[in-house]
């Protein structure tokens, strides 16, 4: 006879789980109670949110389940964010919450939520366990669903009653999913129309996202666009997909891309597209987003299909497959000259020009901590300037090398998704690189960090605002800086000694030589080989600004590239 | 008006989830009627869309993991029978339609 909370483990032992994180509480204490000997290593973070979050770094890092667990009520609710981050960057993601005992469910008992109902919307899949001997098919459907197709965020609520009720235990359960129709053009059917497609083009791009990734196509991908060698750029989830070296890529689009990409993609009449939702970051105003272009959409989840903008192609199946498919017809068609065109739209006239203005100190800063990182290295950001600033300067090939909040940008996610990225990859030089907002919306996962002893390298850009929104205060609201103003934040130097972990300071001053001095170089290097945690606050300017930008509503040749 | 017919899997939440991705747009359902058919159940909506919307929600629909089958058809005054049109996966159909569209 088992336990429900052994039985819960071993399901999830079967399932490949050796590491969670979660914070215990009242209903979940029969599965904390189970832990110890389960083969189930559990990692303390001191918050639900960091939880899902350094869950979600896990599974970005890795490409495997990432679990959460808490208690019901308050622990429950507090994953929501990071379980809505996980959805809209398809991470794999399980969320184990405890529930007030069967009988006392509907009565609003202590620490009694609606967890099933509060996170309906946001999970691909969740089950609200009724019986013990609902868990082993509880636990192996969530996980299929997690990780199967668009991966995505699943929520097992467990009564604790059912914890601590026993059964006899005949082994993890099996899920077979239920037939539906077959999926249209899993087989070679679109192939010949995009064919046609290129041969008719004169200006074709390809925009690389998230799903190339996801999907494992890398290899794929990058054999395919050696082969179209058409000007090609990334979303912000798709940065490091096709090396930056490449001859006709042209860098991340978007919001803030480069000036050759956005181009690019507004000047295009053939848009392929791997695995990307065309979000409004990406497209800006949609009505005038590619106006000229017949899009090809490469898409796992027909539900991102013609969201924003119709395209007149759906290629609805996992780019493992649809990539080779189309790529063994392109061996047997004859594509036009377009070395005219990649002349125009990869030429040095678009270029990016070196940063200057206000933020230039801070993106030499940038590069020179990218430039000096060893070759295993993944770089996490948090949300706002910094975030972008550090994709803009993201220079790795490594496919999932750098990680962020990007749909959903929920400010926090930074150090504890590190903490996740740092248990999986314990030999990688983890970077997390946060504003001084996000950095104190989970900063309490410092004390993780320090009882890990993980060596993660923090680096806070300090501007001391909400410097995004304030940039948008300035240029949008006529500089009414409304509640941005961060001035008083605490010295982070010595929030990080009380906790034990050793801080520096760099001012943005040592970035005005180029190079920088020795001194500055040796302080950068000291910061990334420790092997112990370390925090660096680096001062930059309050009003720099992130550029190039595409304003809110505008179409993307519609960039602004400076404050004048 | 438009008029969906969704075949679903009975699992918790499913049609929590398919009346969901209607209210999440605002708009208001004219009528819900679920029943149990065959092995799964059904949901048969009235709801006014446009046509962007269609698409949406028959895809967004398709992609709960519990729905088998989204069908639309629009509601013609005095006609008995709504003429059924198959919504995401596209049959092959669709795929050919949407071939001859691309190259237009």
């Amino acid at each position: 006879m088992l336990k429900g909370a052994d039985i819960v483990l071993r399901c999830m032992r079967a399932e490949g789980v050796d590491l969670v994180f979660g914070y215990p509480g009242g209903a979940i204490m029969p599965l904390y109670d189970a832990l110890d000997g389960s083969g189930v290593r559990h990692v303390l973070t001191r918050h639900e949110q960091g939880a899902a979050f350094a869950a979600s770094g896990y599974a970005r890092v890795t490409g495997k389940v990432g679990v959460a667990m808490a208690t019901s009520g308050p622990g429950a609710t507090n994953l929501v964010t990071g379980i809505a981050d996980a959805k809209m960057d398809s991470v794999p993601l399980v969320c184990i919450t405890g529930q007030v005992r069967t009988a006392m469910i509907g009565t609003d008992a202590f620490q009694e939520t609606d967890v099933f109902g509060v996170t309906l919307s946001l999970t691909k899949w969740s089950r609200l366990v009724r019986t013990i001997d609902e868990i082993p098919e509880a636990i192996a459907e969530g996980f299929h669903w997690a990780r199967s197709g668009r991966p995505g965020p699943v929520v097992i609520d467990i009564p604790t009653d059912i914890l601590k009720a026993k059964k006899e235990f005949s082994g993890p359960a099996k899920f077979t999913p239920h037939a539906r129709p077959a999926e249209a053009n899993a087989e070679g059917a679109f192939t010949d129309t995009i064919v046609a497609l290129l041969q008719r083009a004169t200006r074709p791009v390809a925009l690389v996202g998230a799903g190339a990734k996801l999907s494992e196509a890398i290899p794929e991908l990058r054999r395919l666009l050696d082969d179209l060698n058409i000007p090609t750029f990334a979303t912000v989830h798709g940065l490091g997909a096709v090396p930056p070296q490449s001859l006709y890529y042209l860098g991340m689009v978007g919001m803030h891309g480069t000036r050759a990409a956005n181009t690019a993609l507004h000047e295009t009449d053939l848009l392929l597209v791997f695995g990307a939702r065309l979000d409004d970051r990406v497209t800006g105003d949609p009505t005038r987003f590619a106006p000229n272009a017949k899009i090809v959409h490469f898409e796992i989840d027909p539900a991102q299909l013609d969201r924003v903008r119709a395209c007149e192609l759906p290629v609805i199946g996992n780019l493992v497959d649809t990539i080779p498919a189309f790529q063994a017809e392109l061996r047997h068609a004859s594509l036009p000259d377009w070395s005219g065109w990649r002349a125009v739209a990869c030429g040095p006239e678009r270029a990016e020009a070196d940063p200057r203005g206000l933020a230039q100190p801070t993106m030499r800063f940038l590069d020179e901590l990218f430039s000096r990182l060893p070759q295993d290295n993944v770089i996490i950001a948090d949300v706002g300037q910094h975030q972008m600033w550090a994709a803009q300067r993201y220079r790795s090939s490594s496919p999932r090398g750098f990680i962020t909040s990007g749909g959903l940008g929920a400010m926090g996610f930074a150090l504890p998704a590190a903490v996740g990225v740092q248990l999986a990859k314990p030999e990688t030089c983890v970077l997390c690189v946060s504003g001084d907002g996000g950095f104190q919306m989970n900063i309490q996962e410092l004390a993780t960090v320090h009882r890990l002893s993980l060596p993660i390298k923090m680096v806070i850009v300090d501007n001391k605002y909400l410097g995004m929104v304030r940039q948008w205060q300035q240029l949008f609201y006529e500089r009414n800086y409304a509640e941005t103003d961060l001035s008083d934040n605490p010295d982070f130097v010595e929030i990080a000694k009380a906790y034990k972990i050793h801080g520096w300071r760099l001012n943005e001053t040592a970035m005005a030589e180029f190079p920088v001095s020795a001194e500055t170089g040796d302080l950068i290097e000291n910061f990334l080989r420790s092997p112990e945690p370390e925090l660096l606050v680096f001062d930059c300017h309050p009003e720099a600004n992130v550029y190039p930008m595409v304003p809110a509503g505008a179409a993307l040749s519609e960039m602004v590239y400076g404050d004048e | 008006m438009q008029v969906f017919h969704i075949r679903y899997r009975n699992a918790q939440g499913a049609l929590m989830r398919i009346l969901n991705a209607v209210s999440r747009r605002g708009l208001d359902l004219t009528s819900v009627h679920a029943e149990y058919v065959g092995q799964d159940h059904a949901v048969t909506l009235l709801l006014e869309v446009s046509q962007k919307q269609l698409g949406q929600l028959s895809r967004e629909w398709y992609a709960i993991v519990d729905v088998i089958e989204v069908r639309s058809s629009s509601v013609l005054r005095g006609r008995a029978e709504p003429a059924w049109v198959p919504h995401p996966p596209a049959s092959e159909s669709v795929v050919q339609q949407s071939a001859r569209a691309a190259l237009a």
